[in-house]
């Protein structure tokens, strides 16, 4: 009783404002206009010259990974390193790391904004820019690394004279069908949000090329109340149906390994285990281009706040501890299933001819997402930004992994062979992180970086009722 | 909003667009989300049926005073998904069942083996859901359309999507200039201005 009366006098004498109040989405109370010409002016303003460098340099690097796609396909798959009895190796890994680190994307742009989490609006453009550009990057492998690369419609269902007929029974079929899903999916989920914010460029443009450009990609958005009562159900919409797919596409992904039967690959946990690494990936890669994003445009530093990069940690965190419980499991597994060949496979990869694979792979992804524990760490960016570099290399590391120590202790041990990489695959996967860092640079300079719409939305001059009350509700 | 008096005639109201052309419709500005609201369901009251409000962010409130049914989006998204599966299962199991029944390691190819078809169905279903999502809000919300008549005011195409903005178009029933012009002003409108369409020739 008496612990009931303090509590209620507790909470009528002085409710601890500061403490209850939410951090606000916009730092400094700005307004509306604000907002618009914050974001704005990094499309309408001078392009500045660390852009020029950047874009040359992931330029070029896209250029060779190019080339070396060319000279792949008028030669053969024989210029990269796969071969017997590992025939999967960098192609698969980067397939598997791109499209996985989408996922993040897909998560904060969609699942956040159904669990109504109010932050994630700053940085859900940011992110889906990022799930659209690395779909892209691992939409290069998989055509390519058939071979022959002019039979790439054989993979589909177009009726025809040969009677081929793609086998629906089989999981690189379905990858096929995912990964074209999760592309047009997650590009027109990007692009619809864009319209508004789209024709905020087009109002503003100043030149007559401008104006027309923006004109036609913003459709003729007036923002009328009927457009929004549509918008706002097809954001909703589109929201849930890319929750699903941040599940479906990694287990579809996934069953490439686990529907087969080598040891190592052939798990149930498979699916999950893609996912929460996934999302892990994702989440360095968006703390990777926010970081200098904010040093880059200063103003943005009110929009995507440190709090805000608080929170991508913590999402870091979780995803990274959920990778580790998966590891154990793994482990657990293997040994749990009295399968001398799953044993043998688990021995092999850590004993084995590339055993320096999984130590990497688990000496980074085992610690460092567990630093970010430490409040001093997530609020450190430099420090946060090398080590979300570093929690994508171990992920890449895990990817590649799991691709070739698996196949390179296939079932006779006369044929293990271990497998060295060459110039060429180095190259296209150089080229795939420069065409990535291209698209984003282009991004930047072409499309608003942040959901104007959506967050003006939020900000307290645009809540009902604001006019007639003095302040802004909690923070004065 | 009390320092905007209200004006009777409508005689000196600033014109936009061609003068010689038809009036469109008559716009004012409001300051703020709360002021347009309040205007919205003043002209509903009022018994206007052909105007349309131009806000730069969702304003929550407005769609209901303004009696705007619910998006009959979701049942598109509906209609679009479930035919999404029937095309996905049709596209699998006709050709894989009958036409070219393609064994591979003795799996059975018909429908006692559905599980292995259902992948296929599920991102099928979420990309036809998703493009009926976007093609429906586009199409249901008057897009794509390049040219408007409203964009023949200056304040209008320069702040569309950045102020708060009031329409009433010249062909609803109750529709008098001069009245139109004082109850726009009456409800706290700023620059009230007579839209004219422009000459036909011009963009």
């Amino acid at each position: 009783m008496s612990t009931l009366t303090t509590n209620a006098e507790a909470v009528t004498e002085t409710p601890d404002l500061e403490i209850l109040a939410r951090p606000p989405q916009v730092l400094n109370n700005r307004d509306p206009k604000w907002v618009t010409g914050a974001v704005c002016s990094i499309v309408e303003g001078k392009t500045p010259l660390w852009w020029w460098i950047g874009f040359t340099i992931a330029a070029t690097f896209a250029g060779i990974g190019g080339a070396c796609i060319l000279y792949m396909i008028v030669t053969g798959v024989g210029v990269w390193g796969s071969n017997s009895p590992c025939f999967w190796a960098w192609d698969i890994t980067n397939f598997i790391f791109w499209v996985s680190m989408a996922h993040a994307g897909s998560m904060i742009s969609a699942l956040l904004f159904l669990t109504r989490q109010r932050w994630s609006i700053s940085i859900a453009r940011v992110s889906e820019a990022m799930t659209v550009f690395a779909i892209m990057c691992a939409g290069v492998y998989p055509a390519i690394h058939i071979g022959r690369v002019w039979f790439v419609w054989f993979l589909f269902p177009i009726p025809n004279n040969y009677g081929m007929w793609p086998n629906f029974s089989s999981p690189l079929l379905w990858d096929v069908f995912a990964v074209t899903s999760y592309l047009t999916v997650s590009s027109l989920f990007w692009f619809a949000g864009m319209i508004p914010d789209l024709s905020v460029l087009r109002d503003r443009a100043t030149t007559k090329i401008r104006r027309f450009c923006y004109g036609i990609v913003s459709l003729g958005w007036l923002g009328t109340a009927r457009q929004w009562r549509h918008y706002e159900m097809m954001y909703v919409l589109l929201a849930g149906i890319t929750s699903v797919l941040v599940v479906t596409v990694t287990t579809i992904v996934s069953s490439d390994c686990a529907t087969s039967v080598i040891p190592g690959w052939h798990a149930t946990i498979f699916p999950f285990y893609f996912m929460v690494g996934a999302v892990y990936s994702g989440c360095a890669t968006v703390l990777t281009l926010l970081i200098p994003l904010r040093l880059a445009y200063p103003q943005l530093k009110e929009l995507i706040t440190a709090s805000h990069l608080d929170k991508v940690c913590k999402l870091l965190l979780f995803m990274g501890s959920c990778v580790a419980y998966v590891y154990v499991m793994e482990l657990f597994n293997a040994w749990y299933s009295g399968n001398a060949f799953e044993r043998g496979a688990f021995w092999e990869r850590f004993n084995g001819l590339a055993a320096w694979y999984p130590i990497t792979c688990l000496s980074i992804n085992l610690i460092v997402p567990q630093l970010f524990w430490f409040k001093k760490i997530r609020h450190c960016l430099p420090v946060v930004f090398v080590l979300a570099i570093l929690c994508n290399v171990g992920m890449w590391f895990e990817r590649f992994m799991i691709v070739t120590t698996s196949l390179i202790h296939d079932f006779l041990p006369s044929s293990w062979h271990i497998f060295h990489a060459s110039i060429v695959d180095i190259l296209t996967a150089t080229g795939t992180v420069g065409i990535f860092f291209t698209l984003f640079l282009l991004f930047i300079r072409f499309v608003p970086v942040i959901n104007m719409s959506e967050l003006k939305a939020t900000l307290p001059d645009s809540q009902p009722g604001h006019a007639a009350e003095e302040g802004h509700g909690l923070k004065s | 909003m009390s320092h905007h008096l209200s004006i009777s005639e409508g005689h000196h109201l600033p014109v936009a667009g061609s003068k010689e052309e038809a009036l469109y419709a008559i716009g004012a500005r409001f300051e703020s989300s709360d002021d347009i609201v309040k205007a919205a369901a003043k002209l509903q009251k009022e018994g206007f049926s052909c105007y349309e409000s131009y806000t730069p962010y969702p304003v929550h409130g407005l769609a209901q005073v303004m009696r705007l049914p619910k998006s009959i989006l979701s049942f598109l998204v509906l209609g679009g998904g479930i035919s999404a599966i029937l095309i996905a299962l049709s596209m699998e199991l006709i050709p894989t069942g009958l036409i070219y029944p393609l064994m591979v390691d003795g799996k059975p190819t018909n429908f006692s083996a559905l599980p292995q078809f259902i992948p296929i169905v599920v991102a099928l279903t979420l990309m036809i859901s998703a493009v009926t999502a976007v093609a429906g809000m586009i199409l249901l919300g008057g897009m794509p359309l390049f040219n408007n008549p409203m964009f023949a005011w200056d304040l209008f195409e320069r702040g569309a999507s950045r102020s708060f903005f009031i329409a009433i178009e010249a062909h609803d029933p109750k529709f008098t200039t001069a009245s139109v012009t004082e109850l726009l002003h009456d409800l706290g409108g700023l620059d009230v201005t007579a839209i004219h369409l422009e000459a036909s020739d011009k963009e």
